[in-house]
């Protein structure tokens, strides 16, 4: 809508749209997007994001916690790498690790100096607040808003730095010929329009898949779009098994209560009283890490300690005064979605899928298998995360890797020629849109979303076996065929929304299929992935990452070394 | 609960007359206007156009005019509505263009925010000055806006003049003028200042009452006018006007509105405004006579003026969180 391109004067519809070149792409205007963006725009670069929202509607504007950084005199980076390696469960690369825990403290700089706000201690310098698995106070945070507060300074400085912003322009297409990337094919929700944008480079940046599960704390816009457009490109997924289900969670709608309500010294307690992570993490409690404490809370709610299916999350020893101080937003929302006043009563919440480890494979500049193409943030997976993130260490992902990716690029743009765009691309495109929005539906696509979202938190949830994921593999192929016939009822050009949400649907479809692929072949415990039949972690075995690659059509699993420098795997205690 | 929601229904491009549609649905308890939404586009009409993302009134997509004023579709719940009102309402938001149905045309408003320059520009380059939490609590509120649109939905001074800046992007100046490390305040002010600007505002207090994130607008177009008052960027009609009101209270206890006429417009252009003032008088709501004696009680109006004097000094401290 907003968007600042060249003239529609000569818009073919459907057969061309408009052509229009920059030097890079940037498909996600979430943090990782914005943060590239300014990155490549500083550079001189004719720099586009393309985002089916207005950048300030991403997923990240969502987050409430934190941003972990090592700060002070008493801490440092490699305690903060040491925390971020057991909570991945000795999954993450520590190359990778060891860059974003050293480049932390840089970045939140950065972030300051650009006019970021934040809560401040008694002598000025930024709070840390504790945080599940982190043996220091290192997360920096803006009340219960940080997302919302980095999200709005990097909109701030695309706009100081002149990006071009192409909102309600959803990507349909990777354009990849001889393994280098050429540039997107976009549809524009006000026309319905396909249009060709052409680079030298893309970065991608489109967020996680949360929306595949019934429970989650997600956006609706958290689709997985952009690992299923990488995987069509031919671009490795990684560890897209580990799933991240978060502690607390409202139970209907799977709104976030953020880990900094325990962080500030929340209680959970089940039906009776106790405060059960007491008996599952002695030393941590209800700050072990969350898949320790999202399996304890099921545990509870399982044998017949829950109330209606949740346990409680208790802050009003905190008092009133400090909960409208640090968690207004908290409150806030349990008032408006739970009806329930935490300066007055406990919260009931429950584990919800909040986080995808996995996604596309890229090195520590962002770079993919795909010359020309990097990931940041959610939708990569350059394994800082391994098998289970630590809270506050994603936004710091999205900006440490956002930048780097935006420094990768602008090295290689200026190193780089313009490679061709066939008209192939388009026509692709066109063809299968045409076909979608032509066809009469055998049913409508909205069943089929459903049934996966119950399938995959069934199958693919908190415990997963050999049994379940199976039942869940075949649910999902069941649901891709019927998916082939389903179509719309709206048949309009402009502002179709059901076309959109239908292609949002097949990338989740998509994205399912590896999620369970992965957790069905992996035959130990790791992390946020927790086999009953299989309840131990096995280094011999399983010490490396999945690779997921689609080879004409067919899904191929293949595995790589974890790199470990510094920290040797061991026992995983809290 | 079957309820009814009555939904306002339009064409893209105005390519039909909009209408009403009355939907029929199952509400339950707790269940919000955005659930709704999204039930009815699954399961009755898929051709329904909103917008929507976090639903958790964070990301300011899913304004929407319900029952009459501008509120968030993903915090109001469906019942509370239906026992106050007795139906739901759904229209798109004033003050904007319709786009289809639900979604209004966001480019001027992103228009406006960008018109303020919506970043810090320290003096430094570097930026390497601090702040305290004090320093932020003077643009807390401003910084919360998650750029939503209602209260420009419900700005009287927006309804008349399409080009005015409006509340939202006047919270964002703001959030930067009141900013410490700001080195550029003065020159923001005096761009606020011109036409469009910061003193169009009528003050009636919309912006504030519908803001679904307290962030209070007018408080924060109040903060920038008494800034620029008191660095003396005074020459233009609104602070003049504002100036002319003070000094008429100080001086005879009452608005002297024909002085503050020639004052505000100085004498040459305020007799354009002669016609306006026969007008006025045959509404009989012209001063009379011109020369006005004091009111009584004028040491009570002299102490009120001391107080606000001296509270003035410590206002901006709390940043409008009055
Ligand atoms: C409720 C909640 C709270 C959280 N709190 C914290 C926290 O406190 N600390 C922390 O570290 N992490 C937190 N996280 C995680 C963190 O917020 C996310 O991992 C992070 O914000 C992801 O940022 P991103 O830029 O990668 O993606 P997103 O912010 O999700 O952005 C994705 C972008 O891609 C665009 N996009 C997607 N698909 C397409 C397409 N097909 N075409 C065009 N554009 C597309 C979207 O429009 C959007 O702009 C939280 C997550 C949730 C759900
Ligand atoms: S107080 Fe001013 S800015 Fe706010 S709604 Fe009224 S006229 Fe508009
Ligand atoms: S000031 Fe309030 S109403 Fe206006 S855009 Fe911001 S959040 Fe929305
Ligand atoms: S959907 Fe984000 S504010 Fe309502």
């Amino acid at each position: 809508m907003g968007c600042k391109c060249s003239t529609t004067k000569d818009i073919l519809f459907f057969q061309g749209g408009f052509l229009v070149t920059h030097d890079v792409i940037i498909i996600g205007g979430g943090i990782a997007g914005m943060r590239s963006a300014i990155e490549c725009a500083k550079a001189g670069l004719n720099t586009a994001i393309v985002s089916k929202v207005y950048p300030v509607r991403s997923h990240s504007v969502a987050a409430q916690g934190g941003i972990n950084a090592a700060l002070k005199s008493t801490d440092s980076w490699s305690a903060h790498m040491a925390d971020t390696v057991k909570g991945s469960d000795f999954l993450a690369d520590q190359d990778a690790t060891e860059v974003l825990c050293k480049e932390a403290a840089f970045d939140i700089t950065e972030l300051e100096k650009m006019g970021a706000i934040w809560s401040r201690d008694e002598n000025g310098n930024v709070a840390q607040r504790p945080f599940g698995g982190a043996g220091y106070p290192r997360t920096c945070y803006l009340a219960d808003r940080t997302g919302h507060g980095i999200v709005h300074v990097l909109y701030e400085q695309i706009i100081k730095h002149g990006v071009f912003i192409y909102d309600e322009w959803h990507v349909v297409k990777l354009a990849v010929l001889d393994n280098a990337a050429r540039g997107i094919i976009a549809v524009e929700l006000k026309t319905g329009r396909l249009h060709r944008l052409r680079s030298k480079a893309i970065i991608l940046a489109t967020g996680g898949y949360g929306r595949v599960f019934k429970t989650t704390t997600n956006a609706l816009t958290s689709t997985g779009d952009g690992m299923a457009l990488a995987l069509s490109a031919g671009a490795n997924l990684m560890d897209m098994e580990f799933v991240q289900f978060h502690p607390t969670v409202l139970p209907r709608t799977g709104i976030l209560i953020t880990e900094g309500a325990r962080g500030e010294g929340g209680y959970l307690l089940n039906s009776k009283g106790e405060r059960f992570m007491e008996k599952y993490a002695p030393k941590a409690k209800e700050l072990a890490s969350r898949d320790v404490v999202s399996r304890a809370e099921q545990a509870e709610i399982s044998e017949g300690r829950g109330v209606d299916g949740c346990v409680l999350l208790d802050v009003r020893h905190l008092g009133a005064e400090k909960i409208n101080q640090r968690l207004s937003q908290i409150r806030e929302l349990s008032i408006n979605f739970a009806g329930i006043d935490p300066v007055e009563k406990p919260i009931p919440v429950r584990p919800g899928a909040h986080y995808s480890m996995g996604g596309v494979m890229a090195g520590i500049d962002g770079q993919t298998n795909i010359t020309g193409l990097y990931a940041a943030g959610e939708s990569a997976c350059i394994s800082v995360h391994g098998a289970n993130r630590l809270g506050g260490n994603s936004l710091l992902e999205a900006v440490v890797f956002g930048r780097r990716a935006g420094q990768a690029t602008e090295a290689f743009v200026k190193s780089t020629t313009l490679g061709d765009f066939p008209d192939g691309f388009l026509s692709e495109a066109s063809f299968e849109l045409a076909g979608i929005l032509k066809r009469e539906p055998s049913e409508p696509a909205y069943i089929i979303r459903n049934e996966m979202t119950v399938a995959m938190e069934e199958h693919a949830g908190l415990f997963r076996n050999k049994t379940g994921l199976e039942k869940g593999l075949e649910k999902i192929k069941e649901l891709k065929e019927r998916f082939k016939k389903a179509g719309l009822t709206d048949k309009a050009d402009g502002f179709n929304s059901e076309l959109l949400a239908f292609l949002e649907l097949g990338n989740m479809l998509d994205v399912s299929e590896t999620i369970l692929l992965g957790a069905l072949a992996r035959n130990e415990s790791r992390g946020a992935h927790s086999r009953t039949d299989f309840p131990q972690r096995d280094d011999v075995n399983w010490l490396r990452h999945t690779l997921i690659r689609n080879q004409s059509g067919e899904l191929h699993l293949d595995y790589k070394n974890v790199v470990i420098t510094k920290i040797k795997p061991a026992e995983r205690k809290y | 609960m079957k309820i009814k929601l009555k939904i306002k229904r339009s064409a893209p491009l105005n390519e039909s007359e909009p209408f009403f549609q009355a939907f029929s649905i199952d509400a339950y308890e707790g269940m919000t206007v955005l659930e709704a939404l999204l039930k009815i586009a699954d399961e009755d009409d898929p051709t329904l156009s909103f917008r929507k993302s976090c639903r958790s009134a964070i990301c300011g997509s899913c304004a929407m005019t319900i029952n009459g004023h501008a509120r968030l579709a993903c915090n109001t719940q469906i019942l509370p509505e239906i026992h106050k009102f007795g139906e739901v309402i759904l229209e798109p938001l004033s003050n904007h263009a319709v786009l289809k149905d639900l979604m209004v045309d966001l480019a001027p408003f992103w228009e406006k925010m960008e018109r303020v320059m919506p970043y810090l520009t320290p003096p430094d380059a570097e930026n390497t000055a601090k702040m305290t939490s004090e320093d932020e609590a003077k643009i807390d509120k401003s910084q919360q806006c998650i750029m939503c649109g209602s209260c420009n939905s419900e700005c009287n001074a927006l309804e008349i003049d399409e080009h005015y800046a409006g509340p939202a992007a006047l919270a964002k100046a703001w959030r930067f003028i009141g900013d410490t490390r700001e080195g550029f305040a003065e020159k923001r002010l005096d761009k606020l200042s011109t036409e469009h600007g910061m003193w169009d505002c009528v003050r009636c207090g919309h912006c504030t009452q519908y803001c679904p994130k307290n962030v209070a607008p007018l408080k924060a177009i109040e903060l920038l006018r008494s800034r620029a008052i008191k660095l003396g960027i005074t020459d233009n009609h609104g602070a003049k006007h504002a100036l002319s009101m003070t000094n008429s209270i100080k001086r005879v206890g009452r608005l002297d509105e024909a002085a503050m006429t020639f004052k505000t417009l100085g004498f040459l252009r305020s007799l354009g405004m002669i016609p306006f003032g026969i007008k006025m008088e045959l509404h009989g709501k012209m001063p009379l006579p011109l020369i006005l004696p004091q009111i009584d009680g004028m040491d009570e109006v002299k102490a009120i003026f001391k107080t606000f004097e001296e509270k003035d000094k410590n206002k901006e401290d709390s940043g409008g969180k009055s």
